[in-house]
C-alpha cells in the first residue's frame, strides 16, 4: 500500500467524484443529483471521514467459504463505490479480518479504506503483535486506527498504542465498548487520556450515551464512532412493518435504515456510525443515509419520541 | 467484569456467526469429499446393525467405525470448516477427535451390550432421517447432515453404543457428546435455526431411551463386562 498521502487522496477524489456519481445508485432514496456525502472531521486533526462506514463483526466472519467471501467483497465493493471509507473490524471476530484482507485484495482498494481495528486481549504485552498480526491479514502495512476494545487492559494497550502513534505506526488511537456498558469508566478515560476516537453504542433506543459521553466527547475534541446502529438489526425486526412518521420526508428520510442512521450522524458528537451488513442492497439503503438533508435537533427529539411511541 | 455486567449479555451476543454460513458448512463438507460420503452411510447403516451382533468383533468393529467417524467428523467439519466462524468449535473438534482415539484404543477392551433390535432400529432412523434436518432448514439438498462428517448425526448415532457401555466408562465417553448437544443447542436457538435442534433432541431422547435398556450398576462394575444381563432379553 502506498503512503498515507495517496490514501487520503484517494478517499477525497473517490468522494469529490460521487456527488454526481452516487445519485442513480441511491435511486429511491431522499437524495437528489448533486447531493454531496456527509462528511465530518476527525476532531484532532481535521481529516474528514464520510458518516457512514461499515462494521464487520458476524457479517464477515464466513470463514473460507469462496461464494460467501465473494458475496461480501460485492458488499465491500458496494460500499467504497457510494462514498464509504472507515471499516470495523477487531481480532475478536473470528475470520473477519481474513476476509476483509481477501475483498481488499480482489479489490484493490487498500489505499481506498480508513482501517479500523481493535486490540483484544488481555495480555497488556501483546498490542503490538497483535496489531501486526490484524495489520498482515488485512494485507496493510498499518492501521489507520487502532482501539482498545471493550476496555480491555486498557491501561497497557493505551501506553504502547501512544507510543506507537508516536513512531507512525498508527495513525490514530481510541477505545471502545457497547451495549451501554463501563459508561462511568469510559468517561473517565476520556477525562484523562489524550484519546482521537471513541466508539460506543448509540441508537434512536439506546441513548444513554446522550447523557454524559457524547457532549464529553465533543468537549474533549474526540471522534465518535457509533456501534450498533440498528441494535445488531432488532430495530428493523421492531419497526420495519410500521409505518415512517409523515413528516420523515422533510429530514431526508425514505426508508427506516435512514430514520435510524440518519437520527445518529445528525448528533454533533458524532463522527461516523458503522451498521454492518451481508446484503449488497442493504448496503445501498445504508449509504443513502449520508446523503441528503438531517434532521435538525428539533425532528431529532421528534424521530426518538414517534418510535417510543410504536 | 462485574456481576451486573454479566447480566447485560445475551445469548446472541456470544453467537459470531449468521445462520448462512453455518448451513453453507453442511453443503461445503458435502462437495469437498464427495463422492465419499457414500462410504459413510455405508458405514453408518452397518453400525446399529453390527452393534446388535451377540460376538464381539462385530460389536468392537462397531466402536472403531464410531471412533472413526468422531476422527473424521471432529477434524473436518469441526476443526478445518467449523472452527474459523466460532472458536469453540475448534476446540470441540479436537475433542472430538481424542474421543474418537479413545474409541480405537477401547476398542479391544470395553464392548457395549448388544443394542437388541429396537435400539437397533432407532439407529438406522438416526442415519436416514435425521440428515434431512439440515436440508429442512437450509431448503437445499445439497445440506444433507451425514454420519461421520456433521457432528448432529454422528453423536445421535454412536450414543446409542456408549449408553451400551459399563457405568465409569459410559458416562465418561458421555461428557463430550452431553457438552456437544448443549453447546449446539444454544447456537442453533440464538441463530434461530430451529430444525437443527433435532440433532441435540434426537441425541439426548436415544440415550434416555438407550440408557433404561443399558446394563445394571452390578454388570458395570468392571470395564470388561460384556455378560448379557439375564433379566433382560437381547437378541
Ligand atoms: N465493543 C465493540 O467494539 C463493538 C461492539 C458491537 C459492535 N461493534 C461494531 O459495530 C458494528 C455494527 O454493529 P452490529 O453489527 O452489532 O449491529 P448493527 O449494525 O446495528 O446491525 C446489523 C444487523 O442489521 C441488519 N441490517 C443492516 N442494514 C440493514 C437494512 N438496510 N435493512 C434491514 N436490515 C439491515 C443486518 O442484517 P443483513 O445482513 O441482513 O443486512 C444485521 O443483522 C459491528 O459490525 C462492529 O464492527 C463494535
Amino acid at each position: 500500500m502506498a503512503g498515507v498521502s495517496r490514501r487520503r487522496f484517494l478517499i477525497g477524489a473517490g468522494l469529490g467524484s460521487l456527488a454526481l456519481a452516487s445519485s442513480p445508485l441511491l435511486a429511491g432514496k431522499m437524495a437528489t443529483p448533486g447531493d454531496a456525502p456527509q462528511l465530518r472531521p476527525i476532531p484532532s486533526t481535521g481529516e474528514p471521514l464520510p458518516a457512514i462506514g461499515m462494521g464487520t463483526w458476524i457479517t464477515f466472519n464466513v470463514g473460507s467459504d469462496q461464494r460467501l467471501i465473494e458475496q461480501r467483497t460485492r458488499v465491500l465493493e458496494t460500499f467504497l463505490e457510494l462514498g464509504g471509507a472507515v471499516i470495523d473490524c477487531s481480532p475478536m471476530y473470528g475470520s473477519s479480518a481474513d476476509v476483509v484482507g481477501a475483498a481488499l485484495e480482489t479489490l484493490d482498494a487498500h489505499d481506498r479504506v480508513f482501517a479500523a481495528s481493535k486490540i483484544w486481549t488481555g495480555d497488556g504485552s501483546k498490542t503490538r503483535e497483535q496489531a501486526a498480526s490484524s495489520a498482515g491479514r488485512w494485507g496493510i502495512p498499518r492501521f489507520d486506527l487502532l482501539q482498545v476494545h471493550n476496555l480491555l487492559s486498557w491501561q497497557d494497550h493505551l501506553a504502547t498504542l501512544k507510543d506507537m502513534k508516536a513512531r507512525g505506526e498508527v495513525r490514530y488511537l481510541g477505545i471502545t465498548t457497547s451495549h451501554g456498558r463501563r459508561h462511568d469508566e469510559l468517561a473517565r478515560v476520556i477525562e484523562t487520556e489524550d484519546l482521537d476516537f471513541v466508539q460506543l453504542t448509540y441508537n434512536v433506543l439506546d441513548r444513554e450515551a446522550d447523557k454524559r459521553l457524547l457532549p464529553l466527547a465533543q468537549e474533549r475534541g474526540v471522534a465518535v464512532i457509533v456501534n450498533r446502529p440498528f441494535q445488531g438489526g432488532s430495530l428493523f425486526r421492531r419497526f420495519q412493518t410500521e409505518p415512517l412518521p409523515g413528516w420523515a420526508a422533510e429530514a431526508g428520510i425514505g426508508t427506516w435504515a435512514a430514520f435510524f442512521l440518519k437520527f445518529i450522524i445528525s448528533h454533533p458528537a458524532v463522527t461516523c456510525a458503522i451498521p454492518a451488513t451481508t446484503r449488497i442492497e442493504h448496503m445501498r439503503e445504508n449509504m443513502g443515509a449520508m446523503y441528503g438533508p438531517l434532521p435538525d435537533a428539533g425532528q431529532r427529539r421528534r424521530m426518538a419520541e414517534y418510535v417510543r411511541q410504536l | 467484569m462485574s456481576g451486573a455486567s454479566w447480566l447485560s449479555y445475551s445469548l446472541q451476543d456470544f453467537v459470531m456467526f449468521g445462520p448462512e454460513v453455518l448451513l453453507r458448512l453442511f453443503i461445503r463438507i458435502n462437495e469437498a469429499v464427495w463422492p465419499w460420503q457414500s462410504l459413510w452411510l455405508v458405514a453408518g447403516l452397518l453400525l446399529p446393525w453390527l452393534g446388535c451382533k451377540v460376538a464381539e468383533w462385530p460389536r468392537r468393529l462397531a466402536m472403531a467405525l464410531a471412533g472413526l467417524a468422531w476422527i473424521g467428523c471432529g477434524y473436518l467439519f469441526m476443526v478445518r470448516y467449523y472452527g474459523p466462524v466460532n472458536t469453540p468449535a475448534t476446540w470441540f473438534g479436537w475433542a472430538f477427535v481424542i474421543e474418537g482415539l479413545l474409541l480405537l484404543m477401547l476398542r479391544g477392551r470395553a464392548l457395549p451390550i448388544p443394542l437388541g433390535l429396537p435400539l437397533a432400529v432407532a439407529g438406522w432412523l438416526v442415519i436416514l432421517v435425521l440428515p434431512w434436518l439440515a436440508v429442512l432448514q437450509s431448503g437445499d439438498v445439497r445440506a444433507l447432515a451425514l454420519f461421520g462428517m456433521a457432528p448432529g448425526v454422528t453423536v445421535a448415532a454412536t450414543v446409542l453404543l456408549f449408553a451400551r457401555q459399563p457405568l465409569l466408562l459410559r458416562w465418561f465417553l458421555l461428557l463430550v457428546p452431553l457438552a456437544w448437544s448443549l453447546f449446539s443447542a444454544l447456537t442453533y436457538w440464538s441463530l434461530g435455526t430451529y430444525w437443527l435442534l433435532g440433532f441435540p433432541l434426537a441425541t439426548l431422547f436415544l440415550l434416555v431411551v438407550a440408557l433404561r435398556v443399558s446394563p445394571s450398576p452390578v454388570q458395570s462394575r468392571g470395564l470388561q463386562s460384556v455378560r448379557p444381563d439375564p433379566e433382560r432379553r437381547l437378541p
